[in-house]
């Protein structure tokens, strides 16, 4: 029962969790206030969803206290958190396509024995309350995806949540669904309940949130702010935080040739069936760094992609060292000089199960034939000069890549990617979950090949190391390529304001 | 072709899909959960061999049928052991115990085979009904496993319907993540389900040796294990439809002895391929038909879960 | 409270799988003594006799390497298409189909040299065991049909199209209408090697020594490799997953048609529908015991052929024969054992969900 002496709903003090290699809360706190919509900010990486794991009962924290309705508490899994009235909606829903609507929510909390009719009855009821349209009977592959957060929703009324974590919840949205959506935790909030709300987005703050707290690097910088009373441009500042230490001196420029990479008009799906990438127009130079800044699945990914030739486009063109590549598979882009360093190291850029000579030749391994059989000598002298030229630490090149850590995979990635003489790099989140000396070497790579005359698109969701490398910069959001920024004259705020989807950023 | 004989073309349909189905329920509610068990034919040997032995040791009928069913349990516990608790390959797993349960059935049934049974199942008429004129024949003068499958059947059903069980066992083949963050536990349920498929080919072996064929040979299941994994795939992972496939696969059973008394000039052998090949078709048919929509098949067949904790 | 927990350990020890296949069979051989000594049998009497006859003598080494050439090409076939992550189930059925292949041949090439028939044979056999995956193949690539349940099915499909030929078109007119073939003729035996082995043990060698150096040394079983590790990485480096699909599980169909043929020329008299005897479900065993690695299939090979030699050889002390069968399975469930527990540590947690004492606080991460 809740204690009724106590107005936090929760009261998380002095997080930490740490992860190999990666500090993903360090002594963040958080105070949501009973019946209140509390916002939690913060750029990818900040650690909010290590947060919200924290305080669904995913993870069990390394240090800190946890403290609901005024009880100290501690999750080993879930579940508990359930009994202890906490549920979470994860931005990757946890629906079972081919149940109906009223079994993903009776799903764990249902009578023994199931009467369709009356379950159906109450869950339609139950909806109905919340004005959450849905019809109990339909199966969940059928519907989109706002209908599917509903079900989560409802899943969490069920079992009466006294307080609901929304993770990105607009960001499948469309922008009545959003505005439907804050409708329906307004309501929630009323009766009692709590909602904390994580979004980049920060009209969508203003508009339903009464407090909001900014985590950065891990750590809580501004706790229980009145949204009423702050500007977003101030909440964006928070945080993205002050100019870096950690990132090396701006390079100097560096004379700017023939384009390398066009695009015109590029549209694409993402993974959802939806429009992902929207009108992209780009131009890529030789001897430049273009950067793509955004919060991230705001069509990032896809761009990416449909250059290397991973997702096709529904309409456009894209020309990459004056050969058509649109409709070609990958192959062709990276004989046109194409060097693409993937988000997903592990699994698109390397193959994990296989050695490192393995994953070392992936570019190169039809140009180390022999007959039918690849020259292993040549193949291990290959990887072998890559380690060595790229300092890349690893024990024996017949070891598992798998075995490599995260630094020495990217070394690596990088290494073969560039020992092609690339025309154009294409970076996605390079330095990501890096270590500082690990970030400066990939970030030294990519100013080197901009000095060798290579154009490089660096897509990075850090604003420091966007600001500090890129010759231009761009900003997306929802699919689109928004604004071009000259790094050495923007501000972060109106970088960040642009992010987050606030007015006034083109120009 | 007298009306005897094909009066006995449908009893014998009904026995043989009584074999096939209970086999079949239980690997469907194993398949529901999301464990592929192929050792199928090794937990009928092991039920087949238990229960006529226990039938010959006690006269009892029904103590060796429930025999057959305890020590089928118990031998689909090595599957669950090895697949779901200590997440080996499912395939590779459920072959073992195939091989596994042939074996050990041949070693525990060595000295008997060939022994007299006793103890075996008679039909059991149906007061009233059996008077029926072909219907009563064919449906109500079986021996009893026949009517207690059919409840079995509607029983499966109804848990894996109507239960809050079984919605967790479905999800958990559906999506185990899934099923866990609801606070079921995958591991429990998936355990369960085997060890019950188990149960249920323990008893469809211990049906074949009190009833169907009684009597104790080494390799007595003859790859009838094997159809009632296609029946499971053929009846689309549903109790009612796998009833119908039973039929169908059971009736090809029955024809095979008998096709030259109606005067086919088919090769039984011919006949006999039919199960398996319709089961290909199907699956064809399943997939073509997928394109668009969700497969039948549980989603997380095959795939080991263990909690995610980073 | 506390219960177990499986954590994965950063690194697998090395060494790991050796010595998990030897714990299977020393769990194995445990089990297995004591079920013997239940029926009232002298566990190491057996065994003994069960080593004599398999390695104690020439003639048993010859008998075991006979044994393991058909269940060597069957875990390298199973091993070839689990290098991609397909599971073929049919090696039973192709194996049947190769040995139909070869008797076929063997039927109308009577005339011929043995020489050119046996080649004939070896050849017929390994296209027939590809035709027998053609199906499969085809269902998988083409449509993504599940090829478990594909080529399982064949499986007993095989056995019947044999049985079907053995009392119709093939059956033997001498045989006073049993339902057998008649005998191969003597240009069809497989030449001998040493003892009562055969030549087959050096093709199987030598099919095996290809295998492995084409997934580990050529662009092809490199390029299988990648896509059986990452679909996006092969996509990425131009890789055509349907045409890779495809050419596996040919290829695998192939190899076990080859061993079916082999077993044919060299073990049997005549075809019958028992001549795959097993294998092919063995073979599922042997390569995940081998880790699909082509060549560490020869040992698991020879131990599994001894296995099943000793096993016939205990029948006079009494003890049926399903011994063998029975320590096989027993070995694979004990190295998945041992294999688990050396993949992960055993860790204690706390039950209870609110337990203040702090024992479940440690990292869940690998600290």
């Amino acid at each position: 029962m809740p204690d009724a002496a106590s107005e936090d709903a929760v009261l998380l003090r002095g997080i930490w969790k740490r992860f190999p290699g990666v500090v993903a809360n360090a002594g963040a706190n958080l105070r949501v206030r009973r019946g209140t919509i509390h916002a939690v900010l913060g750029e990818n990486g900040a650690g909010k969803s290590t947060l919200m794991n924290v305080l669904s009962g995913v993870y069990r924290p390394d240090e800190g206290d946890l403290v609901i309705d005024g009880r100290a508490r501690r999750f080993s899994s879930p579940a508990d958190a359930i009994a202890a009235g906490v549920g979470m909606v994860h931005q990757e829903f946890r629906l079972v396509p081919t149940f109906t609507v009223a079994e993903n929510v009776v799903l764990g909390a249902s009578p023994l024995r199931i009467d369709k009719r009356d379950i159906s009855a109450r869950v339609d009821a139950l909806a109905d309350q919340y004005g959450l349209a849905a019809d109990p009977t339909r199966p969940v592959w059928q519907l989109s995806m706002g209908e599917r957060q509903r079900v989560e929703i409802l899943k969490a009324l069920w079992r009466d949540a006294r307080v609901l974590i929304l993770d990105e919840p607009t960001a499948v949205l469309t922008p009545a669904e959003a505005d439907e959506l804050g409708g329906i935790i307004r309501r929630m909030a009323d009766e009692g309940r709590s909602v904390i709300f994580i979004s980049h987005k920060l009209d969508e703050v203003k508009a339903f949130c009464d407090e909001a707290t900014v985590l950065r690097g891990g750590k809580t910088v501004a706790e229980s702010l009145d949204v009423r009373e702050i500007e977003p441009t101030r909440m964006a500042e928070l945080m993205v935080g002050d100019a870096g230490a950690s990132v090396a001196e701006r390079p100097a420029p560096h004379p700017v040739g023939k384009p390398v990479l066009e695009l015109r008009g590029v549209n694409a799906l993402g993974s959802r069936g939806l429009p992902a990438l929207i009108d992209a127009d780009l131009t890529v130079n030789e001897g430049e760094i273009v950067g793509i800044a955004g919060v991230s699945g705001n069509g990032q990914r896809e761009l990416a992609d449909v250059v290397a030739g991973l997702t096709p486009t529904t309409s456009g063109s894209i020309v990459l060292a004056g050969v058509d590549v649109a409709g070609r598979p990958p192959r062709v882009r990276f004989k046109a000089g194409l060097a693409y360093i993937p988000e997903d190291r592990l699994g698109v850029g390397l193959a994990p199960a296989l050695s490192v000579v393995d994953n070392a030749i992936l570019r190169s391994y039809r140009a180390h034939r022999r007959g039918p059989l690849l020259a292993v000598e040549r193949c291990k002298r290959f990887c072998e000069g890559l380690v060595e030229k790229f300092g890349v630490k690893v024990g024996n090149v017949d070891d598992r890549i798998g075995s490599l850590s995260g630094g020495n995979l990217q070394r690596l990635l990088l290494g073969r990617e560039l020992s092609g003489e690339p025309r154009l790099v294409l970076a996605a989140q390079p330095t990501r979950g890096l270590d500082v000396q690990g970030v400066r070497a990939i970030q030294q790579l990519l100013v080197d090949q901009r000095d060798a005359d290579t154009g490089v698109l660096l897509i990075s969701e850090d604003l420091d190391e966007l600001l500090t490398l890129a010759d231009r910069l761009f900003v997306m959001s929802e699919g689109r390529l928004l604004a071009e920024f000259d790094p050495t004259t923007a501000t972060r705020a109106e970088i960040g304001a642009a992010m987050a989807g606030a007015d006034g950023a083109m120009r | 072709m007298s009306e005897a004989s094909i009066i006995g073309l449908f009893v014998f349909t009904i026995r043989f899909a009584v074999l096939l189905y209970l086999a079949a329920l239980g690997e469907v509610i194993a398949e529901r959960a999301g464990v592929l068990n192929l050792g199928v034919e090794g937990m009928m040997a092991m039920g087949a061999v238990s229960g006529f032995l226990v039938g010959l040791e006690t006269g009892n009928p029904w103590l060796a049928l429930i025999a057959g069913i305890i020590v089928g349990a118990l031998t689909s516990g090595l599957h669950a052991l090895l697949s779901v608790v200590l997440g080996a390959d499912q395939v590779v797993s459920g072959l073992a115990l195939t091989i596994f349960g042939l074996a050990l059935a041949a070693f525990i049934g060595k000295d008997k085979v060939g022994t007299p049974p006793e103890g075996t199942f008679e039909p059991l008429p149906v007061p009233g009904l059996s008077e029926i004129p072909w219907v009563g024949e064919i449906f109500f003068q079986q021996p009893p496993v026949v009517y207690l499958t059919a409840l079995a059947g509607l029983g499966a059903w109804y848990v894996l319907n109507r239960t809050r069980v079984g919605l967790g066992l479905r999800a958990a083949g559906e999506s185990a993540a899934t099923a866990d963050a609801a606070g079921h536990s995958v591991v429990g349920l998936r355990v369960g389900a085997v060890m019950v498929g188990g149960a249920f080919a323990g008893a469809s072996g211990a049906y074949l040796s009190l009833s169907l064929a009684p009597g104790w040979t080494e390799g007595m299941t003859a790859g009838r294990g094997w159809i009632a994994v296609a029946l499971v795939i053929f009846g689309a992972w549903s109790p009612g439809r796998a009833a119908l496939g039973a039929l169908l696969f059971g009736a090809t059973l029955a024809l095979e002895p008998r096709l030259q008394t109606f005067g086919v000039d088919i090769s039984p052998i011919l006949l006999s391929m039919l199960p398996y090949l319709l089961t290909i078709a199907a699956l064809l048919l399943l997939s073509i038909r997928s394109r668009n929509r969700p497969s039948p098949a549980p989603a997380a067949i095959g795939i080991p879960y263990r909690r995610e904790e980073r | 409270m506390k219960r177990p927990v499986l954590v994965r350990r950063d690194r697998v020890l090395p060494g790991s799988q050796a010595f998990a296949f030897v714990a299977g069979l020393v769990v194995a051989l445990l089990f297995g003594a004591i079920l013997l000594i239940a029926s009232g049998h002298d566990p190491i009497e057996v065994y003994g006799r069960m080593w004599s006859s398999s390695f104690g003598s020439t003639n048993g080494l010859g008998r075991t390497f006979n044994r393991a050439v058909p269940l060597a090409l069957a875990g390298l076939a199973v091993a070839i298409a689990g290098t991609m992550g397909l599971w073929n189930i049919g090696a039973e059925g192709q194996i049947l189909a190769g040995a139909l292949g070869a008797a076929w041949v063997a039927r109308i090439g009577e005339t011929w040299s043995s020489p050119a028939l046996i080649t004939a044979m070896l050849v017929a056999g390994t296209i027939a065991g590809l035709v027998w995956a053609l199906g499969p193949a085809l269902a998988k690539a083409g449509l993504g049909v599940n090829e478990i349940i594909t080529t399982l099915m064949l499986n007993e499909v095989a056995v019947r199209v044999v049985r079907y030929l053995l009392n119709g078109a093939w059956k033997d007119p001498a045989s006073l209408n049993f339902p057998v073939a008649p005998k191969l003729p003597e240009a069809a035996r497989l030449p001998g090697l040493f003892g009562r082995a055969h030549l087959g043990v050096v093709i199987a060698l030598v099919v095996i020594a290809l295998v492995a150096v084409v997934v580990n040394r050529s662009a092809w079983g490199y390029e299988l490799r990648i896509a059986g590790s990452s679909g996006p990485a092969a996509a990425y480096a131009g890789i055509s997953l349907k045409r890779k699909i495809l050419t596996v599980l040919l290829v695998s169909g192939a190899i076990a048609g080859l061993g079916g043929a082999i077993e044919l020329t060299g073990n049997a008299e005549r075809i019958t529908e028992g001549i795959s005897n097993g294998y092919g479900f063995a073979g599922i065993i042997v390569a995940a015991l081998a880790l699909m690695r082509p060549w560490a299939i020869p040992a698991v090979a020879v131990v599994f052929g001894a296995v099943q030699v000793g096993g016939s050889s205990i029948q006079t002390l009494g003890v049926p024969a399903s011994v063998a069968d029975i320590l096989q399975a027993l070995i694979l469930a004990g190295a998945l054992i041992a294999g688990v527990l050396m993949a992960y540590r055993v860790r204690w947690v706390s039950t209870r969900a609110q337990d203040p004492s702090g024992d479940g606080l440690e990292a869940v991460a690998g600290v």
